[in-house]
C-alpha cells in the first residue's frame, strides 16, 4: 500500500507536514521517544534494551515497574486537532499529563514550540501551564465552593488578574460556551454536561495556544456528548486552536480528529487519519477496533477506486465525476444515480474509477489482499521507532 | 462561610495569637502572676478549710475593703504557691508534707509561719460508736482489733479486715503502721475524701462494723458518732519513714502559713491573718453549716460573723 | 476475630480457679463440623494453644510477678527530676524565658476573658451568645438558624436560672482561649501533616497515642511545669483537644478532589495558590467536623482539669462533690450539659450551613446581610463592654434562680436508699456489687496475677498478631514490658482486670441496647436524649453516687466506667446495624425470615465491623474511666495517679501514668483489626 505511514510522522498530513514545514513553521508539541515507567528503579528501564523490548506483563514480572507510556514519538501541528485513543489502561492520559508535566515523563523529549518542556525550571513551566498550554478533565475538576464565573476565572486568578477584569472575561467565556445566566450557580446545581462546559470555558479563558482534553466527554450522557463535540467542533472552527484530545471512544476520535494516534500498552500502535486508520488497520487490534465503523462515511474515494486500465485515458471527459475526497457514502449515491460507474478527477485529470464493485469493496470491510498485512508491518515499525 | 468570612476568621486568629505574643512580650517572664492588690488564699479541698477561708474572705471584704481570692489548692501545691508568690497564705496547715515544709520554712526562707490557727486537729483510728459499745476492750487496744479482724471483712480486702485508707492528698502513714503493728487488715485508700464521707455514711447509716482513718475537726462528726482506738503514741519523727511508722497521730495545732513578702508586707491584711485565731467549736460550727445544712459558704461565714462579733473584733488590726 | 478472643480470654481463665459466675460469653461449639472447621482454621488452634498455656502455668505457677531482675528504678531520676523542677521552676532559664510565658500568656488571656464577660453582664453575655448561634446557624429566618438561636437564649438562661451563671462564665471564658488555642494549633498541626509526608508519618502515631491516652494521665507533667492552675488547664486542655482537628484538616487536605487539584496545578498554580484556592476550602467540611470534635473535647477537659486548679463549672462540681452536695454537683453538671449541646448545635449547624452554600452558593443580600450581623455582633462586644455594667448587674440577679438542689439530693438520696439495699428478694446493688466482686474481679484479678509474664506476654502477641499484623503484636508485647520494667506489674494487672471485666459489661450492655434501638424506634427516640446527657454530663458528677449505690469500691468505679463508655458503643453499634444494607434486609424478608432470624443471619453479622469499632471505642473509654475511678476506691493505677497529683509526686504518679498510657495502646491494638491491617 503505497500510502503507509512512512516517517514517525503520518501522512493525510504527511503533505501538510511538509507544506508546514516547508513555511517553516514548527511543530506545536513534537514528543520524541516519550518513556513514564512507574515503579521501583522506573529510570532505569528505558535505557535498558533488554527490557525496553519486553510486554507489558513480562516487564512488570521481571521488574515491578509498569511501563504506561513506552517510546512515544509524534508531532502536534499548527491548528490541528490531534486524537489521541486507546481502550482504558493504554497509557494516553498519562501521556498527555507529560505534556505539561503534570507527571514527570521518565525519558525523552518533548518541545513545546521549539522550547523543551523537560528542561524548564519551576517558573518557565508555570508560565507554560498559566498561558499556553490548558486542560479540560474528565471529572471536571470544578472547585464546588465557587460559583461558574469564578470557576471560569480561576486560570486568571491564579495568573493575578484583578477581580474586576477576571470576572469580566469569565463572564464572556460563560457566553461563548453557552452558560448564559449560569454565572452565579455553583457547580453542584448543574448537569454533567454545563459542568464540563465550565470546565472548557475555564480553558479557554486563558486563552491558550492548546486545549489538551483528557476524555472530556466520557462522563456525559451520549446525547449531550454529541452536543459538546459540536461544540469542540464549532470552537475549533472558528479559532482554530490547536487541540489535543484524549478519549477511548472511536467514534469520538474519528470525528473530531484531524489524526489519531491509537495506542495500546503505552505504545502508539498506529498514527494517521481516520480514514487510514479504517480503511488500513496496522494490525489486527486495529482492525478489531474499527470492524464496526461505517467504513463508507470515513474512506473517500481515492482509496476506493480502480486505477485506470489500459482502455481508460487519463484525460476522458464525460460521465459523472468524483473528486478524490469524496466519502464513499456519498459516492455509492452518485454511481447508483448515474447507473455506472463514476471518474475520479483530481486537477481535471482522471486518476480512477470508482464502479459498484469497488464500492462494494469498502462497504463489506474486504481488503484488497497482500496490502493489509505489509502495511500494518510496516506501521507497527513506524510506531515503534 | 464565605472567603470574606474566612479572611476576617483568619485576621481575628492572627490577631489572637499576636496579642498573646505580645501579652508574654519578650524577655524574662514576670514569675508572680495575679494582682498585687489582692489577697490569695490557698484552701484545701476539706470543708474546714473551707470555713476558714470564707469567714476570713467575708471578713476583709467587708470590713477592711479588701479584696480577696480563694483558690482551690490542697497542702503541696500550696507550698509551692507561697513559695512563688502566687498564694499569699494558707490558714490551716495540719504538717502533711514535712518535706516541702523544710525546704521552702527552712531552707529557702520564702515562706514564714503566721502562727497557729487555734484550731487542734487530730488524727487516728477510728470504729464507729455503735460498734465500740459491743466491744469496749477495742478502744483501748488496738491490738484487739485482731480479733475481730473478721467482722471487716469486704469483698476488696480479701481475707483481712477493710481499713479505709484516706484520700492521697491527707497525712497518713497508716499503710506502714498496719505492716509494722502486725495487723489482720489491708490498708485501701480513698481516692477523694468525698469518696471516704459517703462510704462511711453508707456503712453508718446501714450500722455496718468498719475501721477508718478518721480525723477531727471535722464537719461530719456532728451526724456520725465515732470512737478513737488508742494507737501507740506520737514522738517525733517515729513515722518518718513510713516504712518504719510504729505509732499514731501528732495533736496538732494547726497552723497558718505566709508568703514571705506577702508577711513582711506589713499591711493591714497581712495583720489581720496573723491575728486569725478561732476554735475548733467555731469552725465546726461553720464548717457544720456548709457541709451539713447545705448553706453557701458565704452565708455560712455571714451567719457566724453576725453572732460572734466579739471573737473577731480582736482580729482587726487597729488604726493608726 | 477480636470480639471472641478477647472474650475467650477472659473467660476461660476466672473459669479454672474459681467458679465463673460473671456473663458468660459463648463457649465454641464441640460439634464435629465446628471442631473440623476449627483445625482447618491455624489462627485458631495457635490462639487456643496460647490460652491453654496460659492456664497451664498459671495453675502451675500460681505467681506471675514480673521479674525483679528486669526492672528499673524508675523513681530516684524521677525524684531527682522533680526535686529541680520545684528548686529551679522561679530561675532556671527554660521556665522564665520560655515556659512562663506560656502560662502568663494563658493566664492573662484566660483573665481578660473573664473579664470581658464581666463587663458585658449578664444580659449582653446572653445577647451576645444568641447573636452568634443564631448568626452561626445562617442568621436568616429558616428553621435552623432560629433553632440554633433559641437554643444559645434557652442555655444562657437556664445556667442563670440555675444560679451557677458565675461559674459557666468561668468555663466559657477558659473554653473561648481554649478552643482558640487548640483549634490554632490543631490547625498548624494539620496542615504540616496534610502537606508533607514526612509530618504526617511523625504526627500520626503521636495523635494515635493521644486517642488512646486517658486525659487523666498527662495532668501531672503539666502540674510540675507550669504548677496548679489556670495555665495548666488551659494547655492541657488544649494538648488533649486539638488532635481531632489536626486529625481532620490533615485528612480533608489530603482527600481532597483529585480532579480539582489536578485542574488547578494543570493552569500553573503555585503551591500556595493551591493550598489558599483549592486545598483549604475543599477541606472546610472535615475542618469544620474536627472543630466540632475539638470543641466538645475540650469542654470535657475543661471540666476535668478542676482537678488542677481549672476553676469554673468542673470546680463547682468538684466542690460540692468534696461537701458530698450531690443535688450542687448535678446543677452544675447539668449546666455542662447544656454547653455541650450549645456548642455541639452551633457548630453542626455551621458546619450544615457551609455544605448548603457549596451546593447552592450564596445570594448577594445574604451574603451581605451575615456579613452585617457579624459586624453588629462585634459592635455589640464593644457596647456591651463599655456600658454593659450599667444597664444590669455583672452577675445574674439573686433573686432569678430556682433552687433545684434540694429537691435534688432528697431523690438522690431515697433512690440510693432504695436500690442499694433496700429490694426485698434481690438484695439490692451492693449485695450484687459485692457479689461482682467476689465472682468475677477477685478471680480475674488472681488469675492475672497468676499467669507468668511470659504466658500473657504470648498470650498478647498471639492476639494481636490474630487481630492484626506482626506489629500489633509487638507494639502491645513492648508495652507489657515497659509496664513490667517500670515495677507496676502487679498494679497494672489489677488495672487491667477492672478494665476487662468492664469492658465485658459495656459491651454486653452496649450491644443489647444498640439493637434495641437500632431496631425499635421508639427505644431510640428515648435513649437519644439519654445517650447525649450520657456522654457530656462530668464524670465526677455520678462517681459519688456510684459509692453511695455499690460502696467505695472496685466495682463503683466499673459501674462508672459503664455508665460513661455504654453510649459509645450503644450509639456505634445501633448505627451499624441500622446501615446494614437494606437490599440483604429485604432477600431475608422475602425469604420469610423472623425478626430474630433477620437479626441473627443478617443484621449481626453484616453490623461486625461496626461492633468490632465500637469494642475498640468501649477498650479506650473504659480504660479512661476505670483510671478516673482511682477517686473513689478503684485504686490500682488510677489511685497512684490521683496521688501524685495532688501531692505534686512525680515519681509516684508519671510512672502509673505511663503504665496507663502503655495499658492504652496495647488494648487499643488488639481491639483494632481493620486499622491496623490497613496501616501496614
Amino acid at each position: 500500500m503505497s500510502e503507509a505511514p512512512e516517517a514517525t510522522d503520518a501522512p493525510k498530513s504527511a503533505e501538510r507536514a511538509e507544506s508546514t514545514a516547508s513555511a517553516g513553521t514548527e511543530p506545536v508539541f513534537s514528543v520524541r521517544n516519550l518513556w513514564k515507567v512507574f515503579g521501583p528503579k522506573a529510570s532505569k528501564i528505558p535505557g535498558d534494551t533488554s527490557l525496553t523490548g519486553l510486554s507489558a506483563t513480562e516487564l512488570r514480572e521481571r521488574t515491578g515497574c509498569t511501563a504506561a507510556v513506552r517510546d512515544v514519538s509524534f508531532d502536534v501541528e499548527k491548528r490541528e486537532v490531534f486524537v489521541v485513543m486507546g481502550l482504558s489502561g493504554s497509557g494516553k492520559s498519562t501521556l498527555v499529563r507529560c505534556l505539561t508535566r503534570l507527571i514527570e515523563p521518565t525519558a525523552g523529549k518533548v518541545d513545546f514550540n521549539g522550547e523543551d518542556v523537560v528542561g524548564m525550571d519551576k517558573d518557565a513551566l508555570r508560565d507554560l501551564r498559566r498561558h499556553r498550554a490548558s486542560m479540560v478533565f474528565q471529572n471536571f475538576g470544578l472547585l464546588p465552593h465557587r460559583s461558574v464565573i469564578d470557576n471560569v476565572a480561576y486560570g486568571l486568578e491564579i495568573q493575578g488578574m484583578g477581580k474586576a477584569e477576571r470576572r469580566e472575561r469569565a463572564a464572556e467565556m460563560v457566553d461563548k460556551v453557552g452558560l448564559q445566566g449560569l454565572g452565579e450557580r455553583r457547580p453542584g446545581q448543574l448537569s454533567g454536561g454545563q459542568q464540563q462546559r465550565v470546565g472548557l470555558a475555564r480553558a479557554l479563558a486563558v486563552d491558550p495556544q492548546v486545549l489538551l482534553f483528557d476524555e472530556p466527554f466520557s462522563a456525559l450522557d451520549p446525547l449531550i456528548r454529541r452536543d459538546m463535540q459540536e461544540e469542540v467542533i464549532r470552537l475549533h472552527r472558528e479559532e482554530g486552536r490547536t487541540m489535543i484530545f484524549i478519549t477511548h471512544d472511536l467514534s469520538e476520535a474519528l470525528r473530531l480528529g484531524d489524526r489519531i494516534a491509537l495506542m495500546r500498552d503505552g505504545a502508539i500502535v498506529q498514527l494517521g487519519t481516520p480514514e487510514e486508520i479504517v480503511a488500513n488497520p496496522a494490525d489486527d487490534y486495529v482492525r478489531d477496533f474499527v470492524r464496526d465503523v461505517p467504513r463508507e462515511q470515513v474512506i473517500s474515494v481515492r482509496r476506493a477506486m480502480r486505477p485506470l486500465d489500459a482502455s481508460e485515458a487519463a484525460d476522458a471527459t464525460g460521465g459523472a465525476t468524483l473528486a478524490p475526497d469524496t466519502l464513499v457514502s456519498e459516492a455509492i449515491e452518485a454511481v447508483a444515480r448515474s447507473g455506472e460507474s463514476c471518474r475520479v478527477v483530481e486537477n481535471g485529470r482522471t486518476i480512477g474509477i470508482v464502479d459498484h464493485a469497488s464500492l462494494l469493496t469498502v462497504v463489506a470491510g474486504i481488503n484488497r489482499e497482500g496490502e493489509s498485512d505489509g502495511g500494518g508491518d510496516k506501521a507497527k515499525e513506524v510506531a515503534a521507532v | 462561610m464565605n472567603p470574606n468570612r474566612i479572611r476576617n476568621t483568619a485576621f481575628a486568629g492572627v490577631g489572637i495569637v499576636s496579642v498573646l505574643a505580645l501579652a508574654t512580650g519578650c524577655g524574662a517572664a514576670d514569675t508572680k502572676a495575679g494582682g498585687d492588690d489582692k489577697v490569695v488564699l490557698a484552701e484545701p479541698s476539706w470543708v474546714g478549710a473551707t470555713a476558714n477561708a470564707a469567714v476570713v474572705k467575708k471578713l476583709l471584704e467587708d470590713e477592711m475593703d479588701v479584696k480577696v481570692e480563694a483558690k482551690q489548692m490542697d497542702e503541696p501545691v500550696a507550698f509551692d504557691a507561697l513559695n512563688s508568690g502566687k498564694a499569699d497564705a494558707i490558714l490551716e496547715d495540719w504538717h502533711g508534707v514535712p518535706k516541702k515544709q523544710k525546704k521552702y520554712v527552712e531552707d529557702k526562707k520564702t515562706v514564714v509561719s503566721g502562727g497557729d490557727l487555734g484550731v487542734v486537729g487530730h488524727i487516728g483510728w477510728f470504729v464507729p460508736k455503735y460498734w465500740a459499745d459491743k466491744h469496749p476492750d477495742v478502744v483501748k487496744d488496738y491490738k484487739k482489733l485482731n480479733k475481730y479482724y473478721k467482722d471487716f471483712k469486704t469483698s476488696e480486702s480479701g481475707d483481712k479486715g477493710h481499713f479505709i485508707g484516706a484520700a492521697p492528698s491527707y497525712s497518713q502513714h497508716d499503710k506502714g503502721l498496719i505492716k509494722n503493728l502486725g495487723m489482720k487488715f489491708k490498708h485501701i485508700p480513698s481516692g477523694a475524701e468525698a469518696a471516704q464521707l459517703k462510704e462511711l455514711k453508707r456503712l453508718y447509716d446501714a450500722k455496718k462494723p468498719f475501721l477508718t482513718y478518721w480525723w477531727e475537726p471535722q464537719w461530719m462528726n456532728e451526724q456520725i458518732d465515732m470512737v478513737e482506738v488508742k494507737l501507740p503514741k506520737y514522738t517525733k519523727g517515729c513515722e518518718v519513714p513510713e516504712s518504719k511508722a510504729k505509732c499514731g497521730y501528732e495533736t496538732n495545732q494547726l497552723e497558718k502559713f505566709m508568703n514571705k513578702d506577702f508577711a513582711n508586707s506589713d499591711s493591714d491584711a497581712a495583720k489581720f491573718i496573723k491575728n486569725f485565731k478561732w476554735s475548733t467549736k467555731d469552725q465546726n460550727k461553720v464548717a457544720g453549716m456548709i457541709a451539713g445544712k447545705k448553706m453557701d459558704p458565704e452565708d455560712a461565714a455571714a451567719a457566724w460573723i453576725k453572732d460572734n462579733k466579739s471573737t473577731w473584733e480582736k482580729w482587726i488590726p487597729k488604726k493608726k | 476475630m477480636s470480639s471472641p478472643t478477647l472474650t475467650k480470654d477472659e473467660d476461660a481463665r476466672p473459669a479454672t480457679p474459681g467458679p465463673a459466675e460473671g456473663p458468660a460469653p459463648e463457649r465454641p461449639d464441640t460439634t464435629p463440623t465446628a471442631l473440623s472447621r476449627f483445625l482447618g482454621n491455624p489462627k485458631a488452634v495457635v490462639l487456643v494453644c496460647a490460652v491453654l498455656v496460659v492456664v497451664v502455668s498459671a495453675l502451675v505457677s500460681g505467681s506471675g510477678a514480673w521479674p525483679g531482675a528486669l526492672t528499673a528504678d524508675v523513681k530516684s531520676p524521677l525524684n531527682d527530676l522533680d526535686d529541680w523542677l520545684v528548686d529551679n521552676r522561679d530561675t532556671h532559664w527554660l521556665f522564665l524565658y520560655f515556659l512562663l510565658h506560656f502560662s502568663n500568656a494563658a493566664e492573662s488571656s484566660v483573665d481578660s476573658i473573664t473579664s470581658l464577660f464581666d463587663s458585658m453582664g449578664w444580659i449582653g453575655v446572653t445577647v451576645i451568645g444568641t447573636l452568634i448561634a443564631w448568626a452561626g446557624g445562617g442568621a436568616d429566618l429558616s428553621r435552623r438558624a432560629l433553632r440554633t438561636g433559641a437554643t444559645g437564649l434557652a442555655v444562657f438562661l437556664i445556667c442563670g436560672i440555675l444560679g451557677v451563671w458565675e461559674p459557666t462564665m468561668e468555663t466559657l471564658a477558659l473554653m473561648v482561649v481554649a478552643v482558640v488555642c487548640a483549634a490554632v494549633l490543631g490547625f498548624l498541626l494539620g496542615l504540616a501533616s496534610g502537606l508533607s509526608d514526612r509530618f504526617e508519618r511523625i504526627l500520626r502515631p503521636v495523635f494515635d497515642t493521644m486517642q488512646v491516652m486517658p486525659a487523666f494521665a498527662f495532668l501531672l507533667p503539666l502540674v510540675l511545669l507550669f504548677n496548679i492552675g489556670t495555665p495548666s488547664a488551659l494547655i492541657a486542655t488544649v494538648i488533649y483537644a486539638s488532635p481531632p482537628i489536626a486529625r481532620l484538616t490533615a485528612l480533608g487536605l489530603r482527600s481532597a478532589d483529585p480532579a480539582a487539584l489536578e485542574a488547578s496545578a494543570s493552569l500553573g498554580a503555585s503551591g500556595w495558590q493551591q493550598l489558599v484556592t483549592a486545598k483549604l476550602p475543599l477541606a472546610r467540611k472535615q475542618m469544620m467536623l474536627g472543630l466540632n470534635q475539638t470543641i466538645m473535647m475540650c469542654l470535657s477537659m475543661v471540666v476535668l482539669a478542676s482537678l488542677i486548679g481549672g476553676g469554673g463549672l468542673g470546680d463547682e462540681i468538684y466542690q460540692a462533690l468534696g461537701a458530698l452536695k450531690i443535688g450542687e454537683a448535678l446543677v452544675a453538671g447539668v449546666a455542662v450539659v447544656l454547653l455541650a449541646v450549645l456548642l455541639d448545635r452551633t457548630t453542626a449547624a455551621a458546619g450544615e450551613r457551609l455544605d448548603d452554600v457549596v451546593k447552592a452558593g450564596l445570594t448577594k443580600t445574604m451574603a451581605r446581610l451575615r456579613r452585617a450581623v457579624w459586624g453588629l455582633i462585634a459592635v455589640l462586644i464593644a457596647l456591651f463592654a463599655a456600658i454593659g455594667s450599667a444597664i444590669g448587674e455583672g452577675e445574674w440577679p439573686d433573686g432569678w434562680t430556682v433552687d433545684f438542689t434540694n429537691p435534688i439530693d432528697t431523690a438522690v438520696n431515697w433512690l440510693t436508699d432504695h436500690i442499694g439495699s433496700g429490694i426485698p428478694v434481690l438484695g439490692g446493688t451492693i449485695t450484687w456489687a459485692e457479689g461482682f466482686t467476689e465472682s468475677v474481679l477477685n478471680p480475674l484479678r488472681s488469675g492475672l496475677l497468676a499467669t507468668p509474664w511470659w504466658a500473657l506476654a504470648l498470650l498478647v502477641a498471639v492476639i494481636g498478631w490474630i487481630v492484626g499484623t506482626w506489629r500489633a503484636a509487638l507494639t502491645g508485647v513492648i508495652c507489657l514490658a515497659l509496664v513490667g520494667w517500670m515495677s507496676l506489674w502487679d498494679v497494672a494487672m489489677d488495672t487491667l482486670s477492672q478494665v476487662l471485666a468492664g469492658l465485658v459489661l459495656t459491651v454486653i450492655l452496649g450491644v443489647v441496647v444498640g439493637i434495641l434501638c437500632a431496631r425499635i424506634d421508639r427505644v431510640e427516640r428515648i435513649m437519644r436524649p439519654v445517650l447525649d446527657t450520657m456522654q457530656t454530663m462530668p464524670q465526677f458528677v455520678y462517681l459519688i453516687p456510684v459509692i453511695a449505690l455499690v460502696g467505695q469500691n472496685r466495682t463503683g468505679g466499673i459501674l462508672a466506667a459503664v455508665i460513661y463508655a455504654a453510649p459509645a458503643v450503644i450509639r456505634i453499634t445501633a448505627q451499624g446495624l441500622r446501615q446494614v444494607d437494606p437490599a440483604a434486609m429485604e432477600a431475608a424478608t422475602s425469604l420469610g425470615a423472623t425478626g430474630r432470624q433477620q437479626l441473627f443471619g443478617v443484621q449481626l453479622p453484616l453490623a461486625r465491623k461496626s461492633i468490632l469499632v465500637a469494642l475498640n471505642q468501649g477498650v479506650v473509654l473504659v480504660l479512661s474511666m476505670v483510671v478516673i475511678a482511682g477517686l473513689i476506691g478503684g485504686g490500682a493505677l488510677g489511685y497512684m495517679v490521683v496521688q501524685g497529683l495532688s501531692k505534686g509526686n512525680l515519681s509516684q504518679g508519671f510512672p502509673a501514668g505511663i503504665a496507663i498510657v502503655c495499658l492504652g495502646i496495647m488494648l487499643d491494638r488488639l481491639s483494632q483489626p481493620s486499622k491496623g491491617r490497613v496501616r501496614d
